[in-house]
């Protein structure tokens, strides 16, 4: 491009040279003509001078620069001076031509070339673009797909066919990978269904027959103890049972009831509860009462997990606050420091004391509520209390 | 009173009939669903526990039979699915109550008592033991004529106690009956303690002596 920009412009000045060498010559032949004619032809300072002179010299063509009176600026002309006898007088004629500036070529060339370039690229790019478009389509289209796709879904991952071989492979990979994933979750799930669910009755039996010993036969008291201790393990058990299944239900989204319930009501029902299980002072506030739109039954666990777990890690003699306003329900109780993984506190089965009635499921439940419906639920530890606030406002 | 005991799982249905034979009620037991559905039947219940989930069929099915034919059993479903749409359903094909799998037996007899409540004397509903009368209507509880003030725990507690009387009650049962599933809040029972107490008290006053520990920590309602 440089090379040929170059060539280009040493081209362009040599013909243009030589075509204002060749108009020179031809001006001074007609001057010559009309003289030896005995016409007077005009001069025309600067472009055409003739005077006699007395003795012939040699021919002169050369670059000046001469005074145009018309622009009033200096200008490069090109001038010939020939000497010539015509009717044997001897003439000096001039002529001069406005040359040309070889910067304003030079700056013309590239700027032309600039043009030719960046419009040769403009083309080149949208004309690349538009062909990309079309032929990346499905690819994008796929990749929107399989951002949007969920394990939970009942339907299979809907792709879109491509011409192009790679990516037709690479369709029939994700279905084949999706499709086994979803399998394989749809497995688990049932497992952990089928598990809970079977695991009921034997725990029932056995739970009936201790309560047929404590009754029928006469027992010492340590065994009493014993047997009454059983029943509080199989209660254990019964209530993580419980909790796995209304996770898996969650997932599965069985709960589809939407109504208007009073998050506000909730609470009141809820600490009215667990008034005489617990004597911790309960202080409930709310300026805005909260009205949301989702499942009762679930508006109820999300109240009374919460609430639970406030009373549950609460401190002696302290207080649990809960205030609900502007769109956002706040749940705090004392504690004496910060939990050490707190982004771990709504994992299943996280622990951070080692209590015995905690199945560790409650807040990954509330967790997998609040998911459901688009609520976001936070936890930070402040002026010594857990608090945990849950915002309305996302759904 | 006669009770069918449809349940699938025998170790279960003995044990539920064991239990509910020491209260004098006359028991049947079916094992599966053609027999549920044969006996149910054939002979008039008072109460009839079903099973959801029979071996051969499905509880709701003989419950549907048992409302087709108008017979006047109450009836009390009994499921290892912990699920509010089945309880629905159970509920609106005409059940009296459902219990979920695990369950204290004497949560079920506690049930079952006060189905056949409401099911024989229709509006008078009346519970009674030696001198203590309770119109289970207005939840109104009198000694010896006197009507004595309780709270709703008191109240609950009271109805379970004579519902099971002569039985050994652990704390658990009682917590579990009284806060149902809250009562996993509790890391000790001395609520209950408390609870328990103050009834007792209440009913001491008026001379009816009945509430016995039993094992050291267990509570009995008993006659002497």
């Amino acid at each position: 491009m440089l090379v040929s920009t170059v060539v280009l412009f040493f081209y362009t000045n040599a013909l243009l040279k030589e075509e204002v060498e060749e108009g020179l010559y031809s001006t001074e032949a007609r001057i010559v003509a009309a003289i030896r004619a005995g016409d007077n032809p005009y001069s025309l300072p600067p472009l055409v001078d003739f005077k006699k002179v007395p003795e012939l010299q040699d021919e002169v063509l050369k670059d000046t620069m001469i005074l145009d009176p018309f622009e009033g600026e200096i200008e490069p002309f090109k001038e010939l001076t020939t000497f010539r006898n015509i009717r044997g007088e001897n003439y000096q004629i001039t002529v001069r031509s406005l040359s040309w500036d070889s910067e304003d070529i030079l700056i013309a060339i590239v700027f032309s070339y600039c043009f030719i370039i960046l419009l040769a690229f403009a083309i080149l790019f949208y004309v690349n673009k538009a062909k990309s478009e079309v032929l990346w389509n499905p690819f994008f289209e796929n990749l929107k797909q399989m951002k949007n796709f969920s394990l939970t879904s009942e339907t299979p991952i809907q792709l879109v066919d491509s011409d192009i071989s790679e990516f037709s492979d690479l369709n029939a990979e994700i279905v084949t990978l999706t499709n086994r994933v979803r399998s394989d979750y749809r497995n688990l799930k049932q497992f952990t269904e089928d598990v809970s669910h079977e695991m009921q009755t034997p725990l029932a039996i056995m739970q009936a027959k201790i309560e047929n010993i404590i009754n029928e036969k006469a027992i010492s008291e340590g065994q009493f103890e014993q047997l009454t201790s059983i029943q509080k393990d199989i209660r254990r058990l019964t209530r993580l049972n419980r909790k796995l299944t209304l996770l898996s239900k969650i997932d599965n989204r069985q709960f589809v009831n939407l109504e208007r319930v009073s998050i506000s009501d909730l609470v009141k029902e809820s600490i009215e509860n667990f008034s005489g299980l617990s004597d911790a002072r309960i202080a409930f506030s709310q300026p805005d009462p909260i009205v949301v739109d989702m499942d009762r039954h679930l508006a109820e666990i999300l109240c009374n997990n919460l609430i639970s777990n406030a009373i549950k890690h609460n401190l002696e003699n302290g207080n649990i606050q809960i205030l609900s306003s502007e769109g956002s329900l706040t749940i705090s109780n004392a504690g004496a420091q910060s939990l050490k993984d707190p982004t771990k506190v709504f994992h299943r089965f996280y622990r951070e004391t080692k209590g015995q009635k905690s199945t560790g499921l409650g807040l990954s439940i509330a967790k997998k509520i609040c998911d459901l419906y688009g609520f976001e639920i936070t936890y930070h530890f402040r002026d010594n209390c857990h608090v945990f606030t849950l915002n309305f406002n996302n759904s | 009173m006669k009770i069918l005991i449809a349940e699938d799982e025998i170790a279960l249905q003995q044990s539920i009939y064991t239990y509910l034979e020491r209260d004098g009620h006359v028991c049947e037991v079916a094992s599966d669903y053609r027999e549920a559905a044969c006996k149910v039947d054939l002979y008039d219940y008072d109460v009839v526990l079903l099973d959801i989930n029979l071996i051969t069929g499905s509880g709701l099915d003989v419950l549907k039979a048992l409302k087709d034919e108008n017979k006047r059993a109450g009836v009390i479903i009994i499921s290892a699915n912990n699920s509010l749409d089945d309880k629905l359903e159970g509920l609106d094909l005409g059940a009296d109550d459902y219990i979920t799998k695990p369950f204290h037996l004497a949560e079920l007899n506690s049930r079952i008592n006060a189905v056949l409540r409401r099911g024989k004397f229709g509006g008078d509903e009346t519970l009674e033991f030696n001198e203590i009368r309770i119109d289970t209507r207005s939840r109104s509880v009198y000694v010896n004529d006197t009507f004595i003030t309780l709270t709703k725990k008191e109240y609950d507690l009271l109805i379970f106690f004579i519902t099971n009387k002569g039985r050994v009650l652990s704390k658990e049962i009682i917590a579990e009956h009284l806060w149902g599933d809250h009562s996993d809040l509790m890391d000790n029972f001395d609520f209950i303690y408390v609870h328990i107490n103050n009834l007792r008290r209440k009913l001491t006053v008026e001379g009816a002596k009945y509430i016995r520990t039993a094992y050291g920590s267990g509570y009995k309602f008993i006659e002497d």
